[in-house]
């Protein structure tokens, strides 16, 4: 049970002047479940990668089965049996299921050079089966399924008998709670039953602590610390590893504290009858000063909700009014007071290959320009303002966006409507793949703007961060509001559940 | 935000921001001082009047349409009904001037012209849901088309201005003061207001920006008329150095406009790397190349070729980029 399967010995690797890992020495045994968790840029997921072969580091020693290991690409590692599941997508579109699924081992089908797709489609069935999926067919086209479905795909591809050792690399934000519950069987099964390794790669501590066997808290490229089983059982656990990833005391204060769900009279947004889509006759009113959360599955609608408000979606009947104009397009939106942060950041929120400072003035564009002009010092001073306001980590606001870990990148989505002056946020997955220093951080912000009476619409799929900031909770299923709850201390997200599942 | 942090700026992301206006300055620079040095040691000096009016005669049109291509570039976006525009402006140029006796309606005729071909290029991809590359072809088309009638109802294959007197058209200081001028106006436009900003953010990414507020259509369209007005001065130059128009005026002319920026270091999948000094340095680079290249011995034959491996290898140097697509 404690056969030591992996070593890493004084792993070095750094990006330009950022350390991502600095001295960092690790031992995975056979059977364990270790979880990794550390904030952005820690340098939880380099070290997995390196493993995996993705990429390579700068010096250091790793040591798989006995013997030295030095993948040069992630098809070796993964024939060796390391095999790791990225966090963005990786699935190979207009192919099917199968396809996908045996990508690299058509060999394994083929006689004569022509492959058996009969043959390759009831051998994924099998697959998905044993992985207990149920619902995705191996025959059909991969662009049939949704995004949570792909990454599922993909999960059934990585693991294979050969392999020792799994890596999951933030995995989870990207699966629906039917896609998490079958990854979480998965690793029990394999770790406990099967006597495999699973790297754990999160920074949701609730995830790590239900399912890790023992935890590496890392922070600034170096392990700070190590908790077996039985201090993650602690019940002052949270808080210290909070504590180590962070390196100082946060607080208590992380949600909103107060229970105050008052706001002005003055309506800020009205939906009035939305029919698009599969919405049917939606309406919602949300008042200046108010925090309206929306939550659900991903596929419940409530992400339309945000989109059709910002006039993103082409409705077939209803309106949507702000500051009494009626709301059809962005552009309209954005002169009606409202802002916009879609959950996704990085194709929609940000221009990543731009400057932060030029993300951060786009929408405030037009109300800086002077005749035709728009003078450099001008944008500068916002960008300057919002980067400081907002403490965004960068060397300069010359900075591009890409560089920027996803917290600060979200910080950046955030500042183009502080910057802008907007009265009503719409915010879809406003801490999606953020950590807790800068999630606080966004929280305080989001109060911030309730006090200032702006009009916050947040949609997310953390129950707990809807729980501990809006005013009223609106749990959608099958694109309809199933039930609405008042903000109370007594809320528990047990209570919500079954509403949404 | 720290001022010791400001120093460390990483190279290699200035590298990445600045490499590929790096690379095609220094192929500029490259050729001026090797050129400056060699050519006189052969008799004639690049730098005499002579060889820099020879220069001005051969970069003029390119330039001027490659600089109104930025703002197509920027976009992510490819016209190739440039060389045809070009053709049609300068038959009209030379048809209503020798109907006229004077340039000044061809020229304005043209200018509307621009304006209607502008909206048709820039509209129709976002309007229809095509990609932009689509309705420039049938341009190209349509205005071959209309050339060929022309001509053959004429019954010749070229016009010729008559009574207009065009030298002024030669002067290497008109063509100089025409091109710094239009450099000026259009990185201005291009650095200092919307519709510069706005055309690197869309070509950077379309959801993005939509999603902040600018109007893919407005835009877009507005970025074609900048570049159909430089069109028209480019066609007054090239039907002013002869004098006349024919059917094939301009035919090709839209590659000429790739390879100018390809070499410029414009990244030809657009963005926030365009820069309007791309089309300069392209099209200098490679006028360039065609004085001095015979200049310093080298057969005329062989021009093509040297161009070619020169042009490969700051392909390889600048556009080679992941993230870097062919335009639409």
């Amino acid at each position: 049970m404690n056969e030591v399967v992996f070593e890493v010995k004084h792993m070095h690797k750094t990006f330009g002047p950022t350390v991502a890992l600095g001295d960092v020495s690790i031992t995975l045994k056979k059977g364990e479940i270790r979880g990794l968790i550390g904030e952005n840029g820690s340098g939880k997921s380099t070290i997995m990668s390196i493993a995996s072969g993705k990429q390579k580091a700068d010096s250091g020693e790793m040591i798989y089965r006995g013997t030295p290991w030095n993948p040069e690409t992630m098809i070796e590692a993964q024939k060796a049996g390391i095999s790791m599941i990225l966090q963005e997508a990786n699935t190979i579109p207009g192919v099917t299921v199968a396809q996908n699924i045996f990508a690299g081992r058509e060999s394994e089908f083929s006689r004569f050079g022509i492959v058996n797709m009969k043959k390759m489609c009831e051998a994924a069935d099998v697959l998905l089966k044993k992985f207990g999926i149920e619902h995705i067919h191996a025959g059909d086209p991969i662009n049939l399924y949704n995004f949570e479905d792909r990454k599922l795909v993909e999960i059934v591809r990585c693991v294979t008998d050969e392999t020792q050792i799994l890596v999951v690399d933030e995995t989870t934000t990207a699966l629906s709670l039917e896609g998490r519950q079958i990854l979480y069987k998965l690793i029990h099964r394999m770790a406990e039953k099967e006597n495999k390794t699973i790297v754990f790669v999160s920074h949701d501590m609730d995830e790590i602590l239900e399912h890790c066997s023992v935890l590496t808290v890392l922070r600034d490229g170096s392990i700070v610390g190590e908790l077996s089983r039985e201090e993650m059982d602690a019940p002052d656990a949270v808080q210290r590893i909070r504590y180590l990833m962070v390196g100082r005391e946060i607080g208590d204060k992380y949600y909103r504290e107060d229970y105050d769900t008052s706001h002005q009279e003055e309506v800020a947004l009205e939906l009035k009858h939305l029919t698009f889509g599969s919405i049917r006759d939606f309406s919602l009113t949300v008042h200046k000063g108010e925090i309206v959360g929306f939550g659900g599955l991903s596929g419940c609608g409530m992400h339309e909700i945000g989109r059709a408000a910002y006039g993103l979606e082409k409705l077939d009947e209803g309106e949507v009014i702000c500051g009494g104009r009626k709301i059809k397009n962005p552009l309209q939106a954005i002169q009606s007071g409202i802002g916009y942060i879609s959950k996704n950041r990085d194709q929609e929120a940000l221009i990543l290959e731009a400057s932060i400072e030029e993300n951060i003035v786009l929408p405030s564009l037009p109300s800086l320009q002077k005749g035709l002009m728009i003078f450099p010092k001008d944008e500068h001073a916002l960008a300057d303002q919002e980067i400081k306001a907002l403490r965004i980590k960068c060397h300069s606001g010359k900075q591009l966006v890409n560089t920027l870990s996803g917290g600060n990148k979200q910080k950046v989505s955030f500042a183009k409507w502080s910057a802008k002056g907007s009265d009503v946020i719409i915010m879809d997955c406003p801490t999606r793949g953020v950590d807790i220093g800068v999630k606080q951080s966004m929280y305080a912000l989001i109060e911030e703007m309730k006090r200032q009476g702006k009009a916050v619409l947040m949609i997310s799929e953390e129950l707990s961060e809807l729980i501990g900031m809006a005013d009223r909770i609106l749990i959608m299923k099958d694109f309809e509001v199933k039930k609405e709850f008042m903000r109370s201390p007594d809320l528990k997200q047990t209570d919500i559940i079954e509403y949404m599942i | 935000m720290e001022e010791t942090k400001k120093k460390s700026v990483p190279l290699k992301e200035w590298w990445r921001k600045n490499g590929a206006a790096a690379a095609s300055y220094g192929g500029l620079i490259f050729c001026i001082i090797l050129f400056s040095i060699v050519t006189p040691l052969r008799g004639e000096s690049i730098w005499s009047p002579a060889k820099l009016a020879t220069l001005m005669s051969d970069v003029i049109v390119t330039a001027l349409m490659s600089v109104g291509a930025v703002f197509i570039y920027s976009l992510g976006n490819l016209d190739i009904s440039i060389g045809k525009q070009i053709g049609l402006y300068a038959t009209i140029m030379v048809f209503v001037g020798n109907l006229t006796g004077s340039l000044i309606p061809g020229i304005l005729i043209c200018l509307v012209l621009s304006v209607v071909i502008a909206v048709v290029n820039g509209a129709s991809g976002p309007l229809l849901n095509i990609i932009p590359i689509i309705p420039s072809v049938v341009v190209m088309q349509v205005l071959s088309g209309i050339i060929t009638v022309v001509f053959s109802t004429l019954g010749t294959r070229s016009i010729t201005l008559r009574t207009i007197d065009y030298s002024v058209f030669k002067s290497p200081v008109l063509m100089f003061v025409v091109l710094a001028i239009e450099v000026a106006v259009t990185a201005f436009l291009f650095n200092y207001t919307r519709v510069g900003k706005y055309a690197r953010m869309l070509g950077a990414n379309k959801v993005a920006a939509g999603q902040s507020g600018v109007s893919l259509l407005k835009f877009r369209v507005l970025c074609y008329i900048i570049a159909g007005i430089c069109f028209v001065v480019a066609a007054v130059f090239q039907m002013g150095y002869t004098g006349s128009a024919s059917d094939s005026t301009g035919t090709g002319f839209e590659m000429n406009i790739m390879v100018a920026l390809i070499l410029g270091g414009m990244p030809i999948s657009g963005g926030m790397r365009s820069r309007v000094s791309a089309a300069v340095v392209g099209a200098f680079t490679f006028s360039i190349l065609d004085v001095g290249l015979p200049m310093i011995g080298l057969p005329t034959r062989m021009t093509f070729i040297v161009k070619a491996v020169i042009f490969l290898i700051v392909v390889l140097m600048t556009s080679r980029k992941k993230e870097g697509t062919l335009p639409k």
